[in-house]
């Protein structure tokens, strides 16, 4: 390599380093103020962590807690504030059970209609395919005001069927899952057939398995959208907070951003936000390979 | 054909909730934005184009039709060339690709509105780093950067900077000032998209065979901007399609950013659509004016993606 090369390597790592500390900077702002004491953040000292003295919070003594109760290092009295004020552990469990109900409710629905699809011939076929490819179309967030209206008709706003209903069917699942049908060989099929196996049987037990790859990458697509979707749970759940999922928990977090503590809050922001952040720094690839699912054709 | 009833147990499921979840409800906004109806009343009226005249007419939703516009027309172009020249700088490292790859791709993952929290934080007047860094560097290298002196045409005694320095490090509440609050607003947004892009470029430029760059360099094309122009720009067309596509749908749809931050304001400046839907329908119960702006947001994200596969069907085939 010549000098002229390395030269031109230094440069683009410039370029990308100053790219890399834009990017991180909210990171890195949000982990900090998750650690330092109020003090520290509204001095803007400490660099990341702080001086971590061990000190008496007010805040925690005026809430109505003994002073020796609140007598710890900030780090520690961040976090363990952030999950007396707030039920994070239920917030994060909504965020389960809605993630994953859509999950499997999606699979349910558009894994024998793929199935059929692609690999059933009968009347009409052509045209449900061409209504599939129709609903590609429509973004779900855009018709959220007439779901919303349906909703609240039925009187269904404030229940966990209004986080999932409307996001049971996938079209886009449909559509993923087809593809990858029709590249499954129909000897595979008759060959199942031939051993007596229903085709409610072969949609289970032979195609699921050989779907195993595209599926993962569908669940990772669709559980990120969901886990991180704030605008439907932000119109459909009004107060109760026992249906918040973490976004709206979020939010409720940033309520008192001119009176509370910063600390506390952003410890709870950070616990929320963690997860999926950590599930993605150690499965990348099948992350990056999900999300840009959309990037397919 | 086996078994001749199955498949009709296995499409019905998803045809009947595809005609109930998204083909119905578009009928009922187009209903309900030709009517006065609010949630919860019992009667209402047909007034035919009312809700749209106001729409097009009443000062906030000219200024909503603006912010949108300005949002998108500002978010999409960038957002794309910068994941552009991030992929192709990421394809010619010797090392170190990968670990750009992550930290460029951590804002797609993660949870937009926490991150907009963040950078609230950030962008403080008071509390944040970026005011901070600023003020410190008053008078140095920071100012003549950052204050364009470098630039022929500015004055450095003008400067936006030197200007914030003089009256006692007065610089911009970002978020909460008319006239940068929708740019920050785009700044955030570009932040968050430009990773999504980075790597459907990185997929698009694995798929240019190296044969293309050698002919090109046998033709005369030595230069990295000719062989740019000449191989790399056109094998990409139909990425490039697709990621403008995308973007602009995801980008039209911006709430989370502006709900937590702006809330619309200053003066309307962020007002865009779908915040909109939200405040009108939602928080103010106005329901058919937030069902003619749903008509007019579904209608622009069907042209959008009308025109994408008509460009996909006439042009970009090789």
């Amino acid at each position: 390599m010549e000098a002229k090369q390395y030269i031109g390597e230094g440069w683009k790592h410039a370029i990308l380093i100053i790219g890399a500390i834009v990017v991180l900077l909210p990171f890195y702002m949000m982990v900090s103020m998750s650690l330092k004491s109020q003090q520290e953040i509204q001095s803007i000292s400490g660099g990341l962590i702080g001086a971590q003295e061990t000190q008496t919070f007010p805040v925690c003594v005026k809430t109505g807690y003994s002073e020796e109760e609140c007598t710890m290092k900030p780090y520690k009295y961040n976090y363990w504030f952030a999950f007396e004020k707030a039920p994070i552990p239920r917030y994060l469990m909504n965020g389960v059970i809605v993630t994953l109900s859509i999950f499997i409710i999606q699979v349910l629905v558009a894994l024998p209609c793929a199935y059929a699809l692609a690999k059933l011939r009968f009347y009409g076929r052509e045209f449900v395919f061409s209504m599939v490819l129709f609903c590609l179309l429509i973004p779900v967030h855009g018709i959220a005001l007439p779901l919303y209206v349906m909703l609240a008709q039925a009187g269904l706003v404030d229940t966990y069927s209004a986080l999932i209903l409307p996001w049971t069917i996938s079209v886009f699942g449909i559509f993923l899952m087809r593809q990858f049908f029709m590249t499954v060989p129909d000897e595979l099929i008759d060959a199942a057939r031939m051993d007596g196996m229903g085709e409610y049987a072969i949609v289970w037990k032979v195609m699921l398995p050989t779907a195993i790859p595209a599926l993962l990458a569908f669940a990772i697509f669709s559980v990120v959208a969901h886990w991180n979707d704030y605008f439907w749970p932000r119109m459909v759940i009004t107060g109760n907070r026992d249906l918040f999922t973490p976004p709206l928990g979020i939010r409720e977090f940033r309520g008192g951003i001119d009176s509370d503590e910063f600390g506390p809050m952003m410890a709870s922001i950070v616990t929320v936000t963690v997860p999926l952040i950590v599930a993605f720094i150690i499965a990348q690839k099948r992350f990056i390979e999900g999300i840009t699912l959309t990037g397919m054709k | 054909m086996h078994n001749s009833k199955a498949h009709l147990w296995f499409i019905a499921p998803a045809i009947i909730l595809m005609i109930i979840i998204l083909i119905f409800p578009l009928f009922l906004a187009g209903g309900i934005s030709f009517t006065d109806y609010n949630l919860g009343n019992k009667t209402f009226e047909w007034i035919g184009l009312e809700n749209y005249d106001k729409m097009f007419n009443r000062k906030t939703y000219v200024k909503m039709i603006w912010a949108t516009a300005t949002y998108v027309i500002v978010v999409v172009p960038i957002s794309v060339i910068l994941g552009l020249c991030a992929a192709m700088l990421l394809n010619s490292l010797r090392f170190g690709a990968d670990i750009y790859k992550t930290i460029f791709f951590l804002p797609v993952m993660a949870t937009l509105l926490a991150m907009a929290i963040a950078w609230e934080f950030t962008l403080h007047p008071t509390l944040g780093i970026v005011n901070n860094f600023l003020a410190n560097g008053c008078g140095g290298a920071r100012e003549f950067i950052f204050g364009f002196h470098w630039l022929p045409w500015v004055d450095s005694e003008q400067s936006w900077y030197a200007v914030a320095c003089a009256n006692n490090m007065d610089f911009p509440y970002w978020l909460k000032q008319k006239n940068t609050a929708i740019w920050t607003v785009c700044f955030i947004g570009i932040w968050q998209a430009f990773g999504f892009n980075m790597v459907l470029y990185l997929a698009g430029l694995t798929g240019i065979p190296r044969e293309l760059y050698q002919a090109a360099e046998m033709d005369g094309a030595k230069s990295t901007w000719e062989q740019f122009k000449l191989v790399t720009w056109p094998m990409l067309g139909p990425t490039t399609l697709f990621v403008v596509t995308i973007t602009t749908i995801r980008t039209f749809q911006v709430f989370d950013t502006i709900e937590i931050l702006t809330k619309g304001g200053p003066s309307k400046t962020t007002y865009v659509m779908m915040y909109a839907i939200f405040e009108k329908a939602i928080q103010q119960n106005l329901t058919s004016i937030g069902a003619a702006i749903t008509v007019v947001f579904i209608g622009f994200i069907l042209i959008l993606t009308f025109f994408q596969r008509y460009i996909i069907e006439k042009r970009v085939h090789y």
